[in-house]
């Protein structure tokens, strides 16, 4: 079979389930007794196991397998979870994420067997099962078995070794009638399970043909999964239903076994017994009078339930458990959609907005005054602009994704570093648009290696501070108007700004005479700064002195910012300040000499009206003191070489802009008003100018520039 | 077979001109010619490159052809032209004087200029072609748009 068409989502879905399996494995190494949590990880290790299995990647499918058999035991109580466990555990995450790697890379999985690992997993299982393992498994078998004859007798073509699934369902009291109501009515109540083919690729469609089948002969009452969940796949390889009809049962299973890629049903008539609820005497009444082969039926689970070893029962709850876990991602209604097509409707909003500009600018310059087209274009622009928000939200995905893979990094880093620590992490939620949120994972995981490699102390200097031992890395993401901030903060040493001076000398980066002058800020900024690294033992973690630069010139490339604030001794903070879209900002656009230029309003603090006697210098810069600050002034006509359509007293407009906690005073000439602007690249023929980001269209066609006021620092 | 070896010996060309010279531009690499419409100018970059336009919603860098290939500034007239040339790192307008028209020239008619090495100039052409009109100096656009400037 072809499957290379399903190569993608099966490498979506399985990176999704490994990012699964390792935030739920740190739960569990955290709360060993978590039922849920162990459930949760069956499952997915099973779904795992489903897919690399169908997609025909054998390695991975028998170490997946493996896995899956550690957590039946565990499940079934048979093993406990252990420290070493978990550490094998991560060790199988690490091999299938290198399976991933290379299946991404070469559309196959490789040769590496992982036999040691497979070794350890089945070492996992003896010691505990050794023995009276065998024997008990024996019975559990044994039990069902006698379950599923006994049950079957009143339909041959049972399997017998299927297990009826439908028993799990749990009726509500309204679904309990409409059943009681339909036997009373002489119409038959069906409990169906449908088994898929294992290697069937599309289960949604196959579930919905069989639902197809059904419809036509009588009435679904309930499913399990529900509708929603089969039709957004989200069911193993079997699902089951109750269905009311007046047909014989070899109808019904003909109906769905027309229906390709199933590999089995089973279909039972239902008596009112089972229909019974606890402490409902009506129905118990009505129950006693059913027919003796149907007692038989009931009295047979009973049976069962008695016969049954401990083990069993325990199955029996956990399968409700599971079922429980499978309903718990609640309606997720998602579609996956490739992100070039998101590119492509966002690109059409931009050309959208640069005519609804374009409109604005005709009606303002019509002088008929016509209110009724102004009234219009009022209505379009609330249109594009809602059209807008809502494009960039499809864009926006939750931080999450890129977050979820730290806290397994940093217990890593505990073991390998040996330093007590732990990590916590806010706003999880926070969205950022796709194109951040892909780029953004390695500068955070830069600076968390670093808080935990440089800032956090061993756990002896700790307890000589009187800190607690365990060190903590803080990770807090959050919005910020139209910006997302991220900031990494930890307890520990703090950056020490006589070692970096002392580095930076060393280094020939700043002379002993700047370095007297500097302030601690800019030292610390030094830290920035190409190949430098604090770092008195390179370690494998960081100290190649490929760290904080790269963090900021990634950073910077995002059109984001990062700063640092440290005290000595109580640890330091990386601020990550990032705009929520590259896409479209909102601007001021202002005129210098007779050209129109646009600055971001996100980095605008205020507006003021100098006039030219407030102008001071200091140091030959011309600075102002606005309410305490001084603050220097760039003159942009000189900046942008051109004639100043002011004279020299005349007062000026100001627009004081910020970068990190620095500010600047841009001087033009006037006002033009805020405006949506969509950025556009120059192309690569003038990427040699740094205060220009960008270019926009403006309503008339013209193109207007975009300053990049960061480099007018 | 005799036809394609036509084809391929033959390359078709744009006629320009800058001033009272003629030039020729391979029409492979041309996407479009426009009229001469505002430029906006882009601050701290080389002076032949004149600026940025909007080409249907594309902003597009304009560069003069005068003044990369070092001859006297441009003077606007109604015949003054943008080509827009399409290359592999992107899209770039040269202002011309004047298109003129289109002409086919086969290879044969055209001689390869030999340089002399001891000129320390950047050298714009990749050969004459001789017409019934007289000569044409083919430009080679990779060096024409290259960032290179004129000694």
């Amino acid at each position: 079979m072809d499957v290379s068409q399903y190569l993608e989502i099966f490498l979506d879905e399985t990176k999704e389930h490994l990012q699964n399996l390792n935030t739920l494995i740190l739960n569990l190494e955290q709360s060993p007794e978590d039922m849920d949590a162990i459930n949760e990880i069956f499952r997915a290790a099973h779904s795992l196991k489903g897919m690399a299995g169908t997609m025909g990647y054998k390695r991975m499918q028998n170490l997946t397998h493996d896995m899956e058999n550690v957590f039946s035991e565990v499940r079934n109580g048979q093993i406990k979870v252990k420290a070493n466990m978990i550490d094998i555990l991560f060790q199988c995450l690490d091999a299938l994420e290198n399976y991933l790697a290379n299946i991404q890379a070469t559309s196959d999985e490789g040769t590496e067997n992982n036999e040691p690992l497979m070794k350890l997993l089945n070492g996992l299982l003896e010691p505990e099962t050794s023995g009276d393992e065998t024997p008990k498994k024996e019975k559990v078998q044994n039990a069902t078995k006698v379950s599923d004859t006994v049950a079957a007798s009143d339909n041959k073509s049972l399997d017998t070794k299927e297990p009826k699934k439908w028993l799990d369902i749990k009726l509500d009291e309204s679904a309990k009638d409409v059943m009681k109501e339909a036997i009373r009515r002489g119409k038959k109540v069906y409990g169906i399970t449908v088994f898929v083919q294992e290697s069937c690729i599309l289960k949604a469609a196959r579930a919905f043909l069989v639902f197809k089948a059904l419809e036509p002969i009588g009435e679904i009452i309930v499913s399990v999964p529900s509708t929603q969940d089969i039709e957004d796949e989200k069911f193993d390889l079997d699902f089951s239903m109750f269905f009311i009809t007046d047909k014989d049962s070899d109808v019904v299973m003909r109906a769905i076994k027309n229906v390709s890629e199933i590999r089995e049903a089973i279909a039972e008539e239902v008596d009112k017994a089972q229909l019974l609820p606890s402490g409902d005497e009506d129905a118990y009444e009505e129950a006693e009078v059913t027919s003796a082969k149907k007692h038989n039926t009931g009295d047979s689970n009973t049976a069962v339930a008695n016969t049954s070893q401990s083990q069993v029962q325990e199955t029996q709850t956990s399968k409700p458990d599971k079922k429980n876990s499978v309903s718990k991602p609640i309606v997720n209604r998602t579609v996956r959609v490739d992100i070039e097509k998101l590119d492509v409707l966002m690109n059409l909003v931009s050309e959208l907005i640069i005519a609804k500009n374009s409109l604005v600018s005709a009606a303002a310059t019509d002088t008929s005054g016509n209110t009724n087209v102004n009234e219009q274009i009022e209505y379009l622009e609330s249109v594009t602009t809602n059209l807008h928000e809502s494009v960039m939200k499809v864009r926006m995905v939750p931080i999450e994704s890129v977050l979820n893979k730290f806290p397994r990094m940093i217990r890593d880093l505990s073991k390998s570093l040996n330093k007590k620590m732990e990590l916590y992490m806010t706003g999880e939620e926070t969205e950022l648009d796709r194109t951040v949120v892909d780029e953004i994972g390695d500068p955070l995981m830069h600076l968390l290696r670093n808080s935990a490699d440089h800032g956090l102390e061993s756990p002896e200097v700790r307890k000589q501070r009187g800190k607690n031992s365990v060190g903590s890395i803080f990770l807090d993401a959050y919005q910020d108007g139209n910006n997302v901030i991220i900031e990494v903060r930890d307890d520990g040493n703090g950056i020490d700004v006589d070692v970096v001076k002392n580095k930076a000398i060393e280094r020939g980066v700043i002379t002993v005479d700047q370095a007297e002058n500097m302030p601690d800020k800019d030292i610390i900024n030094l830290l920035f700064l190409p190949s430098f690294s604090t770092a008195k033992v390179v370690s494998d973690v960081s100290g190649r002195g490929v760290g904080l630069d790269v963090v900021k010139s990634k950073i910077e490339a995002l059109s984001g910012e990062v700063e640092v604030r440290s005290k000595l001794g109580e640890g330091s903070t990386f601020t990550i300040r990032l705009p929520l879209t590259l896409a479209i900002i909102q601007a001021l656009m202002v005129d210098v000499g007779n050209e129109k230029y646009a600055i971001s309003l996100s980095s605008i603090q205020t507006i003021e009206d100098i006039s030219p006697s407030e102008i001071k210098t200091v140091q030959a810069k011309e600075v102002i003191n606005l309410r305490g600050s001084v603050i220097p002034l760039v003159r942009l006509n000189t900046v942008l070489d051109v004639t100043s359509t002011k004279t020299e007293d005349e007062s000026m407009v100001v627009v004081i802009v910020k970068k990190g906690d620095k500010m600047a005073g841009l001087v033009v000439d006037n006002l033009m008003g805020q405006q949506e602007i969509v950025i556009k690249s120059l192309g690569k023929y003038i990427s040699k100018s740094k205060i220009i980001s960008g270019a926009t269209i403006l309503g008339d066609g013209e193109v207007a520039l975009i300053l990049d006021t960061n480099a007018l620092f | 077979m005799n036809e394609l070896k036509m084809e391929s010996s033959t390359t078709q060309y744009i006629v320009i001109r800058l001033g009272k010279e003629q030039y020729g531009i391979d029409i492979k690499n041309i996407d479009n010619i426009v009229r001469m419409q505002h430029i906006t100018r882009v601050p701290k970059v080389a002076e032949y490159l004149k600026g940025v336009i909007n080409l249907r919603g594309e902003v597009i860098p304009v560069m003069s052809l005068r003044l990369k290939m070092n001859l006297s500034v441009d003077e606007i007239t109604k015949s003054t032209r943008i080509i827009i040339l399409k290359f592999e790192q992107g899209a770039i307008g040269v202002m011309v004087d004047e298109v003129k028209e289109v002409i086919t020239l086969d290879h044969a008619q055209i001689d390869k200029v030999t340089y002399d090495n001891k000129e320390d100039k950047v050298n714009y052409l990749s050969g004459v072609g001789k017409t019934a009109d007289g000569l044409i100096s083919i430009l080679d656009l990779n060096v024409v748009v290259s960032e290179r400037e004129n000694a």
